[in-house]
């Protein structure tokens, strides 16, 4: 028998549904049926990423790198990370000249390193694009399994050639990966995404279900949203377009030609000094963070390609240098700026070709610094 | 601040466990009342300075009229600045337009600068709102109001500020100074509503979006095929885009206590065009009938006089819609199909013989073709829309299968609804499936950008 109290609610409800219909359709849940709900897609949620990465294809091997056109694959370089973490001693870390931009994976710097450590001891996690501020997210919120390693991170003085590549302009400018860089509490000048896209991002990195979402547009959709993809590929089955298997690395991007042959000439950079560097400060934050999950940290500026500087902006390079030097001293963090290498092993300002890495990885094994804070480690 | 984007759920946050505080208080309205002038002005701070004159003018004549002898006079103040309002934001740029065109074409080197400021967002629905207040005060069918933060709240309230639906005074007024009773089912119901409206929004109406849009911006470009798909799709679309909008505002609504009008009732699956106008935009349909159909005269003075009465509606509904001569030309191609399907149901051969699909597929067709005008930029793209799909020839449309699959199942789940087979989708299961559905496909699938509602430029 129902109660009075209950008999009179119901009324009431049927009175108020005749007045106002509660819907055109009858999609109208109760409360236990919403928990139902969410208990479904809160497991989806959670077990979905996993699952996925049983079920899809990732098998990196020596001299992996990310593919290029799955840069913005934050789901992936999550993955690649805990992959390389379990199965390398040191991480390189960095943006396009320790991915290798003009050479093939068998040229980069993490090759020639294993090469003259005489074993898979270093693991290619440059990506292209990745100034430091966009760095410095990547490893904070994708790169957590980067905990307790030996990390070479590269600094490129590239990012601080002009107010542009620093970010520092007040003009709106679309520079790369913005989802990783802060959203709301360090004010980056040229960054002006709305509230939304911010918050979005921020909602993104926590979420490691819309990572893989983001995963699947990028290896599959050609980075499109499902309804962009299919006005592109009007015809087109979505779910014959999920193959399961990742693209491989390719070499498409690669050039063995120097910068004097590209006939590019001598560039008087406006550089921005460290001080007021934001991606200088970036970089040191990432440091910074690396050193607070226990990672043995070794820094390489540069290799610059000095050669392509005029004098003026050669002058002003030097004092940098020497800024960087005395920063990463006094923060008792081991580096190395080394010498800059011969003209015609640079491809352009910052990236060496295939000789020039093999050049630097020697350089390297023959610096103090970097044998007792790496090799002495791998030794051990 | 869109319902469907982050500042608004930001914003629901914190308004919304305060309501719920607060509601038993004589804080409640108002709280109620600073969360609408603050979601309204977060658009523009602007625009509180015309919602707060335009509710400020109607309170104020209520106030009078109830003590006035010349209760006509004060009507008429408040129908004149209600419309003067709408005429000055909404339409003076189509007058000024027109005026310089006839200028022009009279040889006359004179042209009336055109205004700069731009239309006020919801303006065309909360003018309304109020000015059925005055009305229904005027006609004796509603009490006046004491407390102008009450009047305030019913003219601003948050969830129906920018489209609708038009409440009336008598319904929603009560509902404003009663506290509001808020049981889980208030809140259930509110989410469900908000999900379909959201799924409706995101994935359905900004995907068609995506090829209306291209097929549209340049018509000349495009064969038949092509055109006759972006028209099917824009029809959908806008059902999409704004029953979806009115969905979401029905279920934060709901969740706050309130109880909005339906304002779409599956209006695809009319059989006349009456019927069509008493499921689609109903709260503006009944407006139209109850103050301006009615008001001329309605169907009490013989046929030709219902017929121009109705004809009147129509195009005043359209010019409603939008300042441009396409949205007036729209409004009379709906009155010409009312009187046809009018007249059509008095046979007993349509009314008893033709099946009821037959009758929902011509209505639907027909409130298809009249679209062209609704979308067209221009008559004259209209006028290249309709001669190329009926003379151009034939090219591939590239049409998205995947939309095509989504529209239908809408479509289909539509006429189970109103069959016998409602008892299937009246299973748990498959009502869960559904929302499951729909979360996931919002959150794998949906386009990245964020678009606008269609009705917030009207």
């Amino acid at each position: 028998m129902k109660s009075d109290a209950i008999k009179r609610t119901e009324t009431v409800k049927k009175l108020e549904d005749k007045t106002v219909p509660f819907s055109s359709n009858n999609i109208r849940l109760s409360g236990r049926e919403w928990i139902i709900v969410a208990v479904i897609c809160s497991s989806l949620f959670c077990l979905g990423p996993g699952l996925w990465g049983r079920i899809e294809k990732f098998k990196p091997g020596s001299d992996y790198r990310l593919p290029y056109k799955l840069g913005n694959d934050y789901w992936l370089y999550s993955r690649y990370c805990r992959w390389a973490c379990s199965n390398y001693e040191t991480l390189v870390v960095g943006d396009s000249v320790v991915w290798g931009h003009y050479v093939s994976a068998d040229n980069t710097l993490s090759h020639y390193l294993n090469q003259y450590s005489g074993r898979e001891n270093f693991a290619n996690l440059g990506v292209d694009g990745f100034h430091p501020a966009a760095l410095w997210g990547l490893l904070k919120y994708y790169g957590q399994d980067v905990s307790g390693k030996n990390v070479i991170i590269q600094f490129n003085p590239l990012w601080m050639t002009s107010e542009k590549h620093d970010l520092q302009t007040e003009k709106e400018f679309h520079f790369n990966h913005p989802k990783l860089v802060p959203q709301f509490f360090t004010k980056i000048p040229c960054y002006k995404n709305s509230f939304s896209e911010r918050f979005s991002a921020v909602i993104e990195r926590y979420v490691p279900f819309l990572g893989l979402v983001s995963h699947l547009r990028i290896v599959y959709f050609e980075n499109m949203a499902l309804p962009n993809w299919t006005l592109e590929h009007p015809y087109g089955n979505p779910l014959s377009a999920v193959k399961l298997e990742l693209p491989t690395p390719g070499d498409d991007l690669q050039e063995n030609v120097s910068w004097t042959e590209k006939n590019i000439t001598q560039v008087d950079f406006q550089w921005v000094e460290p001080a007021q560097s934001l991606q200088w400060r970036f970089f040191r934050r990432t440091i910074e963070l690396l050193e607070a999950r226990d990672d043995k940290v070794f820094v390489v500026v540069g290799p610059f390609n000095e050669h392509m500087l005029k004098p003026e902006s050669y002058e002003t390079y030097q004092k940098m240098k020497n800024e960087f030097g005395m920063w990463l001293q006094q923060s008792n963090v081991a580096y190395c700026i080394p010498e800059v290498l011969p003209s015609k092993l640079y491809r352009d300002a910052s990236h060496p070709l295939g000789q020039g890495y093999a050049m630097l990885a020697e350089r390297l094994f023959e610096n103090q610094s970097f044998k007792s804070a790496i090799l002495k480690e791998d030794h051990d | 601040m869109l319902f469907h984007t982050w500042p608004f759920a930001l914003f629901f946050l914190v308004f919304y466990p305060a309501y719920l505080v607060l509601k038993g208080t004589r804080l409640r309205l108002p709280w109620l009342l600073a969360a609408s002038y603050f979601f309204y002005t977060s658009f523009n701070p602007l625009y509180l300075i015309l919602i707060g004159y335009s509710t400020l003018v109607d309170y104020t004549v209520v106030k009078i009229m109830a003590k006035s002898q010349h209760r006509k006079i004060w009507l008429w103040v408040s129908i004149v600045n209600n419309i003067g309002l709408l005429g000055f934001f909404k339409y003076a740029r189509f007058v000024t337009e027109n005026l310089n065109t006839l200028l022009s074409s009279l040889n006359i080197p004179y042209a009336i600068p055109e205004p700069g400021f731009l239309l006020p967002i919801g303006i065309s629905f909360y003018v309304f709102q109020s000015m059925s207040y005055t009305i229904d005060y005027y006609r004796g069918n509603m009490e006046k109001e004491n407390s102008l933060i009450a009047y305030a709240s019913f003219v601003s309230l948050f969830p129906r500020l920018l489209a609708g639906p038009i409440e009336r005074a008598k319904n929603l007024l009560p509902q404003l100074h009663k506290t509001p009773k808020i049981s889980m089912q208030n809140i259930t119901d509110g989410m469900s509503l908000f999900i379909v409206g959201l799924f409706k929004k995101v994935a359905l109406a900004d995907y068609l979006a995506l090829y209306v849009d291209n097929i549209y911006a340049a018509p000349e470009q495009y064969q038949s095929p092509a055109l006759i798909l972006a028209t099917f799709f824009f029809c959908w679309q806008i059902y999409f885009d704004f029953s979806g909008y009115t969905d979401m505002a029905r279920g934060i609504a709901r969740m706050m206590g309130l109880n909005l009008m339906l304002n779409f009732n599956n209006p695809y699956l009319a059989t006349g065009l009456g019927d069509f106008w008493k499921r689609w935009h109903i709260s503006l349909s009944s407006w139209f009938k109850d103050y301006v159909y009615i008001s001329l005269g309605g169907n009490r003075k013989g046929t030709f006089n219902t017929y121009r009465n109705m004809f009147m509606t129509m195009v005043i509904s359209g010019l409603w819609h939008g300042a441009a001569w396409t949205f007036v030309i729209w409004g009379a191609v709906h009155a010409l199909g009312r009187f046809v399907t009018r007249e059509l149901e008095r046979t007993p051969l349509y009314r008893d013989k033709v099946p009821k699909l037959v009758k929902q597929l011509l209505v639907f067709a027909f409130v298809t073709f009249a679209w062209i005008f609704f979308r067209a930029e221009s008559i004259s793209d209209a006028w290249v829309i309709i001669t190329r799909i009926f003379s151009a020839g034939w090219a591939d449309p590239r049409c998205p299968v995947w939309a095509l699959i989504l529209i239908f199942t809408v479509w289909i789940y539509q006429f189970a609804y109103e069959s016998r087979l409602r008892w299937i989708i009246d299973l748990a299961p498959v009502r869960i499936g559904i929302v499951v559905g729909m979360i996931l496909y919002l959150v794998v699938f949906a386009p990245s950008s964020e678009q606008g509602f269609i009705y917030l430029q009207f």
